[in-house]
């Protein structure tokens, strides 16, 4: 109680008040631009924080991925364009309504269901984050490894792709992690004498490199996309009629994508599907979903931004992304010196609470935001890529430079750019390969004081409870998919032949 | 063959004594992940059967070859790079507007170049043009 009343008061500062409000505007801003998404958004604000003190820093980067998160809803509403990937379902039913002259209405629905569902998964993210550090607390090294193999693994769901992809990509960014000075020897590995590779690759100069400079190369594949903007007279906030037929919607979809955020590494943009498909399961009208539903969009919005909440649960109590975007905001918390895990609930509660009332300021602040803003946000969607992508060019490289003031930083990020757009292309998803390389060096030391602990007996985490749970939870997160699909295909041979 | 040339680095490495090992050799942890690498991928060269991406525009190329101009002249100065690469690219993009390209090659630099050095007090590297500012 005296943590959350302490994180409190820790906010109650003008500066670190303004800098929030300004991280929302800015949140907003990449949100509402194709391309730039939160986890970009991130990564390009983390060299700027710096210099800051740990709560500013953190609640600007969170304050990011939340109003980021909303804001993709603008573009996907006003020009049919996701602004971020969470928001491509909100497309089916906000464009639809903004061509029939109802933009307004549209994105009243998706500021509403945005901030109720963002409120209801911080409110479950102070309750459950301390329950969760608690029951990890009494963990020993097997079971952080086991866990850590466990949120890896769950990588191999991310996106659409090939799931053995993705785990590539995953292996690919431990694989990266393990370059520098081994912790537990000091021996130096991949260094070749380059006294800056001594302390590993930088997460900075990689994030920005794979989120910002690959997609800047796929944007150059983009130039012919035209973007036209629907006209929108006026925003207004749903009628009580219409909160009386999305309310059951919203809560439903809050629940779900609060609930899919914990999970590790799944984000906001699988939670909006899932919220959308039971929104449409669950309606009594699900004839007018993809022709303008208002349920649609509160079904689809509710759930995106309650998993921000969710997805900052494993990241502050177990110390696993919840998301792409929390992973960069993992790295931003360990740059800071923080350790994200159990102990940040008993030696820096002050700070977790900061954090997670800044995010529920933050969800207030877009409402309004999105209420009174989102016609200048509109137009800013219309910036040409040609101006845009430069600017976004030059802040990318400053900002690698800028953590370590190396101009190693600025070519691994130029490297991890070009590097990233090729795996792109071949259809392996970067986002597994920062969440590795963030993870690996934490993988590799609990394997290390596992096998300490053992005796070098590895088998033998397998005989204890917690770590089986975990590796059995590992197996079904890798093999589950496919298990599950030979025996819906053996039960369902009409489906199978297309009948 | 990258994690060939990569496993032959990790047999390269020193090894402690058993006495100072905790737990594994500093080589073991990057072998057991190449070898699921090389696992992983084999089970790809089998299996995976995605047509293979579009043929790369020649925007793309263009883009590309800028950022290896923009890694050379970055040698001569880091803001000289930055602004040229940022003129080059929005005209290859096909902006016109005389403006616009100033905007980018310019302004933005210079008003980034200040924003770090006078309140984020990030020293960049020396060179052609940020040697008129250090003197």
């Amino acid at each position: 109680m005296d943590a959350a009343l302490n994180g409190l008061l820790a906010l109650a500062d003008f500066n670190i008040l303004v800098l929030i409000v300004a991280a929302t505007l800015g949140g907003v801003l990449v949100g509402a631009l194709p391309g730039l998404n939160a986890t970009t958004g991130v990564a390009l604000l983390l060299p700027f924080t710096i210099t800051m003190d740990p709560i500013p820093a953190i609640a600007m980067l969170t304050a990011i991925y939340c109003a980021a998160t909303f804001a993709g809803a603008i573009t996907a509403i006003l020009i049919n364009t996701p602004g971020t990937s969470a928001s491509a379902t909100t497309c089916l039913d906000g464009y639809p309504l903004a061509q029939r002259g109802e933009a307004g209405k549209a994105l009243g629905m998706a500021a509403v269901s945005s901030t109720i569902g963002g409120i209801i998964s911080v409110v479950c993210l102070m309750a459950a984050a301390p329950l969760m550090a608690r029951a990890a607390y009494n963990f020993a090294p097997p079971e952080y490894f086991a866990l850590t193999v466990f949120g890896l693994s769950m990588l191999a769901t991310i996106g659409d792709g090939s799931p053995v992809k993705n785990v590539v990509s995953g292996a690919f960014g431990v694989f990266l992690s393990t370059v520098g000075v081994d912790l537990l020897t000091s021996i130096e590995r991949f260094t070749f004498d380059v006294r800056e590779l001594t302390e590993g690759i930088g997460f900075v100069p990689v994030m920005i490199g794979v989120f910002g400079i690959s997609e800047l190369l796929v944007q150059a594949d983009n130039l012919h996309v035209k973007r036209k903007q629907v006209i929108m007279k006026s925003i207004r906030l749903p009628s009580r009629a219409d909160y009386k037929k999305v309310w059951r919607t919203i809560l439903r979809s809050s629940g779900i994508g609060t609930f899919i955020g914990i999970l590790p590494a799944e984000g906001a943009t699988v939670a909006s599907m899932i919220g959308y498909n039971e929104a449409k399961r669950w309606s009594k009208t699900p004839e007018e979903f993809g022709k303008g539903s208002l349920e649609g969009i509160a079904g689809s919005e509710a759930a995106n931004n309650s998993a921000t909440g969710g997805a900052m649960v494993p990241t502050l109590a177990l110390g696993i992304p919840g998301s792409p975007t929390a992973a960069v905001i993992l790295a931003g918390l360990m740059i800071h010196g923080l350790r994200p895990g159990p102990t940040m609930f008993t030696e820096q509660a002050d700070f977790a609470f900061a954090i997670f009332w800044s995010m529920l300021l933050v969800n207030v602040l877009f409402f309004f935001i999105g209420l009174y803003g989102a016609k200048v946000f509109a137009r800013v969607t219309l910036i040409p890529i040609q101006i845009l992508w430069p600017i976004v060019f030059t802040f990318s490289i400053v900002g690698a430079y800028a953590l370590e003031q190396s101009m190693l930083d600025v070519w691994i990020a130029i490297g991890s750019g070009i590097i990233g757009f090729f795996m792109r292309r071949y259809g392996f998803s970067v986002v597994p390969l920062a969440i590795g390389l963030i993870l690996g060096g934490m993988l590799e030391t609990r394997l290390g004081q596992s096998m300490v602990m053992l005796d070098e007996k590895w088998w033998l985490m397998a005989t204890r409870p917690l770590t089986l749970f975990f590796f059995v939870l590992t197996f079904l997160a890798l093999f589950g998919p496919a298990i599950w699909g030979q025996l819906f295909k053996q039960r369902s041979p009409l489906e199978s032949t297309g009948e | 063959m990258f994690c060939a040339i990569a496993y032959w680095f990790s047999t390269q490495f020193d090894r402690v004594p058993p006495i100072l090992k905790r737990g594994i050799q500093p080589s073991d942890f990057p072998q057991l992940i190449l070898g699921l690498i090389v696992i992983l991928s084999l089970v790809l060269m089998i299996r995976d059967k995605s047509p293979a991406p579009e043929r790369m525009t020649s925007v793309v190329w263009t883009t590309l070859g800028l950022l290896v101009g923009f890694i050379l002249v970055s040698e001569i100065d880091l803001f000289l790079g930055l602004g040229l690469f940022a003129g080059a690219l929005t005209m290859a993009w096909g902006e016109r507007r005389w403006l616009a390209v100033l905007l980018v090659t310019l302004a933005v630099p210079i008003m980034v170049f200040f924003l770090f050095d006078t309140v984020f007090e990030v020293r960049f590297p020396r060179g052609l043009l940020t040697n008129l500012w250090y003197g």
